[in-house]
């Protein structure tokens, strides 16, 4: 099924219907008739989008400047959702399985609170990728979240497992009070990365000034770190040997928490 | 015969947090103005003073004069053709109008959201992560022997917070004042607040974050590297002599302003300051308090929580509130250009936000409340000149530890209140919805 955006929103769209475990089982008109709410006001998906049966391959592609449309793809378990164009919030909130693969760049919110699945995001996403919502306490408990580009601030915050990994540069507070799981960045961590980590492993092949509660363990070559780069590389990131076989700082924290957190910090 | 002037007992003075209770005012035989405000500092004193009946228009329309009621049908139906109308302001307007406000943006299905947002919104965030230590200012004047006060500057801002609540205040268990307290301030340069403090620690710009996070390693005694003097600014001696004497006082409060707030880190920051204070209640009884800048900032968090379950940024959207820093706070979904209809109530966003949210406030109708002109209310489509409150207008306000206080006004103002106008256009918006609401009662 191929959605194209037809007619700009003037306020935001919350189309959380735009999921392959709904779409795949209507047809094109019940598709068009879906509800969806722009601003406060019920519309159809056929209102916004021109709805075709272009792929019966299990994939719903989006295509269109979606940068208003939010809830794209949340909840889903199964399928592809391919969105041509850039997109808005809350992407693939609390997904549990399936695929998204975003040719462009996303919002706020990518992947919150997910339980499996993964996300690939192209450019670059904003703050909050993998989170938890505020008032609550974790984050991600599964899954892998894919960026090329840069993400903003608290990336992955109260992440619980799973994957994330950023091309660029991550904004301040990269994993912050982190659980458990895996956040590699291959360009520049912000500010107090990993601020109340309980457990987890946060990854960058740069070097970066952490908090006065993170202490230097010892450098050395992990071959964990060499498993996660062949997989990276694996997903399309291009990384130079000299980081797959170099030496890294480990560094423990938080020690606020329990101090069973590690950060790894490229040594050259 | 000349008439003797009013006298108003026990006024309040609406215009920092602090919100003073024992305000004598003098009111002008001519019930215009008010001549004396003994108690008042000198804020409170310009504020009371300067307050003047002025000649504005009641009510305009895209800067035209008119009557109240056109301006009231105008406004109800630019909200009611609205998809996304977002209400802001009111922490300068009493609960009764922040009721009728929130009250619209039910009946809109639209957002509402506060000056907190700009403001102590990280403090809100941090309430909701990690909790709040409290204690009312009457309890911190009776029982605090250590006060500290990090990024704000009371003497300038809050000129009375010493004097009524906090260090200079004399108390049952600190009944020589400041002789029976430890004072601390932190900022970044010294103000003319640290020149009273006992302790003052000038930090680097920015490490407020790092410093609390020491802070908290100290007091729970875990591993802390060597680098702090270097970042902070601070030595590892003189805050390990700080930490402990914190630990060692009968019952310590911090208090924090924006200077934490609103600098990089924000609710992290703000979450660190009340998780240390969370933390040094396993030693003693220790309490954290923002300090509160707007008359009534107190008031909009408590009136919003209370009606939606959430502080400020709520939406209604599709039918039923939800919270969300960022996506639903008004600078934000204005920088974004998301609403398509602003109500501004005793705020200027016009004048204070970014560019890209102020260029789309310049492209949707604007309806504005407010005593006097602003930015906004010129450049919106309906501006009402309302009465102000305290002075003029009678109602419920909260001091910044949330104690409810009931105003005093000083005398009568031709302008209508902020929560006349709002009841007015909600029952409006009512008629036009279809909805059945009880017009007699307060509601
Ligand atoms: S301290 Fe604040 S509330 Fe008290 S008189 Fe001064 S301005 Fe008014």
């Amino acid at each position: 099924m191929k959605l194209s955006l037809h007619t700009q929103p003037d306020v935001p769209l919350e189309a959380d219907v735009i999921f392959p475990d709904l779409l795949l089982e209507k047809t094109v008109s019940e598709a068009a008739a879906l509800e969806i709410f722009h601003g406060n006001e019920k519309t159809t998906l056929g209102d916004f989008f021109t709805i075709t049966d272009e792929n019966n391959d299990g994939t719903v592609e989006v295509e269109g400047d979606l940068s208003k449309v939010k809830l794209l793809g949340s909840g889903m378990s199964f399928g592809r959702l391919k969105i041509i164009g850039n997109v808005g919030a809350h992407l693939g909130a609390g997904m549990s399985g399936g695929e998204i693969i975003v040719e462009g760049d996303a919002g706020d919110w990518v992947g919150r609170e997910i339980s499996g699945g993964r996300i690939i995001i192209k450019g670059d996403a904003g703050h909050m990728v993998g989170s938890v919502v505020r008032g609550s306490s974790i984050g991600i408990q599964g899954g892998e979240i894919i960026i090329s580009g840069s993400v903003k601030n608290e990336l992955g915050n109260g992440m619980r497992r799973g994957l994330i990994a950023v091309g660029g540069d991550s904004g301040d507070f990269t994993g912050v009070n982190m659980k458990a799981g895996t956040i590699v960045v291959l360009g520049q961590l912000g500010q107090r990365p990993g601020a109340g980590m309980v457990r987890g492993t946060i990854i960058s092949t740069h070097n970066a000034e952490l908090l006065p509660t993170f202490t230097y363990d010892t450098t050395y070559r992990p071959t964990v770190l060499k498993s996660i780069f062949i997989y990276l590389r694996k997903l399309g990131f291009s990384l130079d040997d000299e980081y797959i076989n170099g030496n890294y700082q480990r560094w423990s924290g938080d020690s606020i928490e329990l101090n069973k957190g590690e950060i790894f910090l490229y040594a050259e | 015969m000349s008439k003797e002037p009013d006298i108003v007992k026990n006024a309040i003075c609406t215009f920092c947090g602090c919100v003073c209770d024992d305000i004598e005012l003098t009111v002008d035989p001519d019930g215009k103005r008010i001549t004396k405000a003994t108690n008042a500092c000198v804020l409170g004193k310009s504020w009371f003073l300067e307050h003047k009946v002025e000649d504005y228009p009641v009510a305009m329309i895209n800067g035209k004069e008119v009557s109240f009621e056109e301006a009231v049908e105008e406004a109800a139906q630019v909200f009611v053709n609205a998809k996304f109308p977002a209400i802001y302001g009111l922490s300068d307007t009493t609960c009764e109008a922040q009721k009728e406000a929130v009250a619209i943006a039910d009946y809109l299905n639209g957002n509402i959201d506060t000056t907190t947002s700009v403001c102590h919104g990280p403090t809100g965030m941090a309430f909701q992560g990690v909790g709040e230590s409290t204690a009312s200012l009457g309890e911190i004047k009776n029982r605090a022997d250590f006060v500290m006060y990090w990024g704000g500057n009371p003497a300038e801002a809050h000129p009375r917070h010493f004097e009524r609540y906090a260090v200079t205040a004399k108390g049952m268990n600190t009944p020589n004042g400041k002789e029976d307290r430890t004072v601390a301030m932190v900022d970044i340069r010294p103000t003319s607040s640290s020149l009273i403090a006992d302790i003052f620690l000038q930090i680097k710009p920015g490490s407020d974050f790092e410093l609390l996070w020491a802070m908290r390693a100290m007091v729970k005694g875990k591993a802390l590297d060597n680098t702090l003097e270097e970042r902070t600014g601070i030595s590892m001696e003189k805050l390990e002599n700080l930490v402990e004497r914190m630990k060692n006082c009968q019952f310590g409060v911090i208090f924090f302003g924006m200077g934490l707030t609103m600098t990089r880190g924000r609710h992290f920051n703000a979450g660190a300051l009340l998780e240390l204070a969370t933390d040094l209640n396993d030693f003693t009884h220790f309490v954290a308090l923002p300090t509160r800048g707007h008359g009534n900032v107190t008031g909009a968090d408590n009136v919003v929580s209370w009606q939606t379950g959430f502080p400020f940024g709520v939406n209604f959207n599709r039918g039923y509130p939800r919270f969300n820093p960022g996506e639903f706070t008004t600078s934000d979904l204005l920088g974004r250009g998301e609403a398509d209809a602003l109500c501004v109530i005793a705020s200027d966003p016009a004048s204070n936000f970014s560019q890209k949210a102020i260029e789309h406030i310049k492209s949707i109708p604007v309806i504005s409340l407010d005593p006097k002109p602003s930015v906004t209310s010129q450049l919106a489509r309906v501006a009402f000149t309302t009465a102000t409150y305290g002075i003029n207008v009678a109602g419920t306000v909260y001091r910044m530890d949330n104690v409810a206080l009931k105003l005093r006004p000083a005398f009568k103002s031709p302008f209508p209140s902020d929560e006349e106008v709002l009841r007015a256009i909600k029952h409006r918006i009512c008629e036009l919805r279809g909805i059945m609401i009880n017009k007699t009662a307060a509601a």
